[in-house]
Parts: C-alpha cells; sequence; structure tokens
C-alpha cells in the first residue's frame, strides 16, 4: 500500500509557500498557572521582558505588565475563556507594537495594527514599539504653526497650534466628537495642491476610539469617507466590546503611528476619543493585577498613564525635520464636574481645553463653547496674523457680553451703551455658530469676524446674521475674490485689505435684503 | 510565591548536606527514585496531600515504601520532611532539588519529545549535537507523543527546540491565516 510520508506533505505544502521555513524552531515558552478575568499569570517565559506579546494557545495574544519572582503577569488581548490552566505560552520576543507607514492611511485598524475594515492585510515596512519614550527639550521647539480646525470660535479665540495638545472636555452629548472630526476634515485642504504653494504642510490624522460603540466608529469612518476625509486618515479603533487592555493600549498605538509622521518630518494630528474611558480601562486591570487602589479607585499611575501619552506631542526642531505631533485628548465629565480627578489630571497636563457646555448646547449655541473659560496656552504663537487682528477685541466683547447679559436678565431699563453691547454680543454669538461638518477656511473666518467685530452686523437682525455671513462671503469671493486671496497669501490683513473690505461690506449692505 | 521560596529552601538545604556527606550522585539517584514514585501513584500522592492522616502514619508509611530502596539520608530528608508538615511540598521541593543539582554539576536536563521510540544510535546523535549547542553536558529524558506527528521536540529550561511537524503545520497554518479576514 502506498504510504503518505508526513513530510511529504510538508514539503509540498512548503512549495506553495515560499518564504517558509522549515528549520528548527527555537523560543521560549512558559505554562499558565492561572486565568481569569483577562489576566494570566504564568509560569517561566524566564527571559521574558515587561510589556512584551506572548502568544497563548487559540490565537490569543497578551502583553507583560507584571515580572514577578516566579510568575509573570499577562493582559490578555483576547477571550480568556480560549486560554487554559497548563496551557503553553509563547515569548514573541518584541515589545507591543504597531506596524507604521504610509499605507495604514485610509484604514481602520484594532490597537495592535490588525486591519479589522476587512480590506486585507496592511503591507507596512516597519513596526514601531506602542510605548516610546517622549522626546526631551533639545529635540524640540516651541509651537509656531497653526493647525486650522476650521471651527470659527476655535481658530479665532482659542487657536491649536501644530505640536500643542488641547484638551476637549465636556459632559455627555455636547458635540465633543464632533470637533474632532471637524478638524479632520479641515484638513483635506492642507493636502491639496493650493495648499502646498502657500507653504502649508500636509496634516496626517489618526482618530482613535477608545471603547465607544462599534455603531459610532463606523458612523464617524462613514463621514470621513462622505467628506473624503478617509485618505489621509487611520482610524484605530478598540470598541467597549473589546478587552480592557487592548483599550488600555490604543491611545499609545495611535500616538506611535503620529509619531512615525512626526519623525519623517511630516505633521500628524492624533484625537484620543476619550481619556476617560481608557482610564477606566487602565484602571479595570490594574486592580485584576492587584496593584493598589488610590482615589475613586484608580492607581496610583494614573496620572503617569496621561502625562507620558501626552508629552509624546511635540514639534520638533528642524535639525530633526521640523515634523509636529498634535494631540487632541477627549475627556468626558459627569454633569460638569471638572473638578473630578481624571479631568483635572488632563486639564494640567495639556496646553489648554476647550469648554463644551450642554446648557449652551441645548440653547443653540453650535459648537457649544464655553469662550470664557476655554483657553489655549500656547497656540497664541502659531495664529496667523490676520486672524489675531481681528479676533483680539472677539474676545473682550465676548466677555462684556456675557457679564451684562446676567444683568439684562432682570429686564430693568437699560441705557444705550450696554444695549448696543449685548446687541453686537448677540450678533457675534450668532456668527460663531457653525453647523457640523462644514468647517470654514481661515480666509473667510477673518472676513466674518472683522465685519461683527467692527459693527457691521449691528443693523442686521439676530435672525439674519447667518443668512449675511453666508451671501456677503458668496458675494466678495465673486467680486473682491482678492480679498480672499491676500489674506491666504500674506497671512495678514494689511491696511489695504482692510479697506478693500470695508467697500465690499458697504456694497453688500446696500443691496441685502433681510428676511421677513 | 510562598511555596517555591520554601520549597527552594529545603531543596538547598538538601543539597549543601550532599556536598558535606560527598554522596550527591546517591542521593539525586535516591530523589529520582521518589519522584518517579510519587508521579506514579495516585494514592501516595493523596497520601502526601491529605490533612486528614496523622504525621506519624505518614512517616511510617514512607519509611516502609522506602526503606529498602534509598540510602538513610533520604530517608532522613523526607521523615525531616514529614516532620515540619511540609510533605505536600514534597514533589517541588525534589524537583527544585534535581534543578539545582544540575546546575551545581553544570549539567542540564533536556526533556525531548518523539513521536516513536529513538533508536539508541539516534538518541546518542540527539545527545552529542544537543550537547555542542547548548555547550553544556546533557542528559535527555525521552517521551514518545504521537500529538507531534513526526520529529522531535526537545525542551531545555523554559526554551524549545522544536522541529516536530505538528509545529511545521502550525506555522502553515498561520501563513495561510496572513490577511485573511479575521471573524472574532
Amino acid at each position: 500500500m502506498a504510504e503518505v510520508r508526513p513530510d511529504e506533505i510538508s514539503a509540498i505544502l512548503r512549495k506553495q509557500l515560499s518564504g517558509f521555513e522549515s528549520e528548527v524552531d527555537i523560543y521560549d515558552v512558559g505554562t499558565v498557572l492561572q486565568v481569569g478575568d483577562g489576566i494570566a499569570r504564568v509560569y517561566g517565559l524566564s527571559k521574558v521582558m515587561s510589556s512584551e506579546l506572548v502568544e497563548f494557545p487559540n490565537d490569543v495574544f497578551a502583553m507583560v505588565l507584571n515580572l514577578e519572582e516566579d510568575s509573570v503577569g499577562c493582559v490578555l488581548f483576547g477571550e480568556s475563556a480560549l486560554v487554559k490552566e497548563g496551557d503553553t505560552v509563547k515569548r514573541t520576543k518584541r515589545v507591543a507594537s504597531l506596524p507604521v507607514g504610509e499605507e495604514m492611511l485610509g484604514r481602520v485598524v484594532n490597537p495592535l495594527g490588525i486591519p479589522i475594515d476587512g480590506k486585507g492585510n496592511i503591507n507596512t515596512k516597519k513596526f514601531y514599539p506602542i510605548e516610546r519614550k517622549a522626546l526631551g527639550v533639545i529635540q524640540r521647539q516651541p509651537v509656531k504653526e497653526p493647525l486650522q480646525t476650521g471651527i470659527a470660535a476655535i481658530d479665532g479665540m482659542i487657536p491649536i497650534g501644530r505640536g500643542q495638545r488641547e484638551l476637549i472636555i465636556g459632559d455627555r452629548q455636547t458635540g465633543k466628537t464632533a470637533v474632532a472630526i471637524d478638524t479632520i476634515i479641515n484638513q483635506k485642504y492642507t493636502h491639496t495642491e493650493e495648499a502646498a504653494k502657500l507653504g502649508i504642510k500636509p496634516v496626517y490624522c489618526v482618530y482613535v476610539a477608545i471603547g465607544q460603540k462599534s455603531s459610532t466608529v463606523a458612523q464617524v469612518v462613514a463621514k470621513l469617507q462622505e467628506h473624503d476625509a478617509m485618505k489621509y486618515t487611520t482610524v484605530i479603533s478598540a470598541s467597549a466590546s473589546e478587552p480592557a487592555p487592548l483599550q488600555f493600549i490604543a491611545p499609545y498605538a495611535g500616538a506611535s503611528l503620529g509619531e512615525f509622521f512626526r519623525d519623517n518630518g511630516k505633521h500628524a494630528l492624533v484625537i484620543y476619543d476619550d481619556l476617560s474611558k481608557q482610564a477606566a480601562a487602565y484602571r479595570e486591570l490594574s486592580l485584576l493585577l492587584r496593584r493598589p487602589p488610590g482615589r475613586e479607585a484608580y492607581p496610583g499611575d494614573v496620572f503617569y498613564l496621561h502625562s507620558r501619552l501626552l508629552e509624546r506631542a511635540s514639534k520638533l526642531s528642524d535639525d530633526l525635520g521640523g515634523g509636529s505631533l498634535t494631540a487632541l485628548p477627549i475627556i468626558e465629565t459627569q454633569q460638569g464636574d471638572v473638578s473630578a480627578y481624571i479631568p483635572t489630571n488632563v486639564i494640567s497636563i495639556t496646553d489648554g481645553q476647550i469648554y463644551l457646555e450642554s446648557n449652551l448646547f441645548n440653547a443653540g449655541v453650535r459648537p457649544a463653547i464655553n469662550v470664557g473659560i476655554s483657553v489655549s496656552r500656547v497656540g497664541g504663537n502659531a495664529q496667523i496674523k490676520a486672524m489675531k487682528k481681528v479676533a483680539g477685541s472677539l474676545r473682550t466683547d465676548l466677555a462684556q457680553y456675557r457679564e451684562l447679559e446676567a444683568f439684562s436678565k432682570f429686564g430693568s431699563d437699560l441705557d444705550k451703551i450696554t444695549l448696543r453691547v449685548l446687541a453686537k454680543g448677540a450678533r457675534l454669538v450668532e456668527l460663531l455658530k457653525q453647523g457640523q461638518f462644514s468647517p470654514v477656511p481661515i480666509e473667510k473666518q477673518v472676513v466674518s469676524m472683522y465685519l461683527g467685530t467692527n459693527s457691521y452686523l449691528d443693523s442686521i437682525p439676530l435672525h439674519d446674521i447667518k443668512k449675511f455671513e453666508k451671501e456677503i462671503l458668496e458675494f466678495i469671493a465673486v467680486k473682491y475674490n482678492s480679498i480672499f486671496e491676500n489674506i491666504k497669501k500674506e497671512k495678514d490683513l494689511s491696511d489695504s485689505t482692510k479697506e478693500e473690505i470695508k467697500k465690499a461690506a458697504d456694497e453688500f449692505l446696500t443691496i441685502f435684503k433681510k428676511s421677513a | 510565591m510562598a511555596e517555591t521560596k520554601v520549597s527552594t529552601r529545603y531543596a538547598n538545604s538538601l543539597l549543601d548536606l550532599t556536598s558535606e556527606k560527598n554522596n550527591l550522585e546517591q542521593i539525586a539517584e535516591d530523589m529520582e527514585l521518589v519522584r518517579s514514585a510519587i508521579n506514579s501513584s495516585s494514592q501516595l500522592r493523596n497520601l502526601l496531600e491529605s490533612p486528614v492522616i496523622k504525621l506519624e502514619m505518614k512517616k511510617n508509611i514512607l519509611s516502609e515504601i522506602f526503606q529498602e530502596k534509598i540510602s538513610g539520608d533520604s530517608i532522613n530528608f523526607i521523615r525531616f520532611v514529614v516532620e515540619k508538615s511540609r510533605e505536600s511540598l514534597l514533589p517541588s521541593i525534589i524537583a527544585k532539588f534535581l534543578e539545582l543539582k544540575d546546575e551545581k554539576l553544570e549539567q542540564i536536563s533536556v526533556e525531548v519529545k518523539t513521536s516513536f521510540d529513538f533508536t539508541d544510535e539516534q538518541k546518542t546523535k540527539l545527545k552529542s549535537r544537543l550537547d555542542n549547542i547548548l555547550n553544556k553536558r546533557t542528559y535527555l529524558n525521552f517521551k514518545v507523543d504521537k500529538t507531534i506527528v513526526g520529529g522531535f521536540v526537545a525542551k531545555v529550561g523554559d526554551t524549545v527546540y522544536d522541529a516536530s511537524v505538528k509545529h511545521q503545520l502550525e506555522l502553515l497554518r498561520k501563513e495561510f491565516l496572513q490577511g485573511s479576514v479575521q471573524l472574532n
């Protein structure tokens, strides 16, 4: 009887697969002592490194977090039901890492870089470890280029620079993600040839979704695709159903991918949506690893958890190519309580914060940014001169308005000056309202803010402000396009441009038809 | 864990004793025997672990089993362990002792799994190869395991030298899976 020898079979199969090795394979192993709740204790693995990836049977991977005298604590990236006591664990000899490269753009991956969008393999050449040390002082330089979000209120009053860390904070349902997504969409302009001619370098985006519903992530991806923003964006998703360890490493993976662009002299924007959920995931696995709990049951190193992540945002010195990594972390507060543990931590780490408030949101002020307490500590240096000129008085005007608004509610008789301040303030608030997914280019923002701060809107009824803004911008684009061109090119508001805007505005005011 | 600490302590003391009396070989042999006895008899394991049986009884039973077969020093050591009510740790103490002995003699034990019984010639060949690679004196414990299909698997400490067909098939499976859609 003919016999089929096992090595024959493997020889044939091997032929099918070039690059398949048949040499003796050498690897280090350990044995599972205990498993449960996503944590495995392993005996053996004597040479394993901290944060190394180890492989369990059934293709479950895990990361080593605790190295103890006679056992190793691992956090599982897969289902713990697939791991049994006594199973063999293999070392992979590489620390948890993420494939990086331009090939990642346009893809949806999990925090280990495995594609989850069903578009097949990603052929990257490089791996970056997930945990990388932040750069030192020498390698950095101050933030100096603007990162336009396309949201007038932010670009005007809370400007963000490339390499900055700006926190987006607010209750649930206040449009935090919307701000982030709008920012990504607005980066489309930086990838055009026109931007390249003006010396604006492209910004590559990474959106890290932590502990969110898969349906929400799918929606975000669909929106980005709809606005043609996916081709310069990578989405890293560790959804709510994913084990806590994956949610914990997701932001680090995002930072690593951003650093790849930064280190190659490019500009990257990473959005961590959101870090409160990451802190909760980290708390879960810290408690399971029996690390002592502290305030709100978070472990002692929860500050370091976020500080080491956000320190990785940076603007490189020119010697190193001048790339940048901008971080926009998102924190969800409970009932507006910004003095909880995690919000205070992250507020103190970042270079400013954008507060979104639910009462503003419900009053129809969208984006619901509370300009009074939102700040940007370094972005001012990065703002273009034209914007600086027009937005300077915007802040004070709005501050005055808010102060008087409280009084006016008493309904007492108000003098003329107060009424004028109130009217102007209300118009400015109206002007800063903006729809979702409709970022405004910077030159248009400058013109409309100029009109707002220079009392051109005073004669327009409140409900017509948006209509007026839209129409005058169209009017200028058609008839006085040189205004936009000049602002774009000079990045400044010269006296001649001002004159032109005045002329255009006066002309338009005469033809503008108020709605009934 | 406290357990391994305790075992290490007992094993070390036994090792010290042997170097004093210069009978390491003898004791090691005895301990191998005790280990295989424990491994092969579940009744003996139950005896060691049972908290119900009195220490005196355990001592007597163990003495009776091993009296004829192992040296007086070994018997004494086992009695001593029972005396200290650490008899349930005996298997891990012995394992640790044998490990420490190997370290001391600069030799290393290798567990070899094969799909069929190797001939003596094959065994010596494998041993000389492993001696060369590891740069240490090895002694091989052979075991037949049909599930590896073909080839052999040698385990030295935590390191595995895997030349089994099973492992190759596993690698092959992974190669095929590369780039396929993940379902879970």
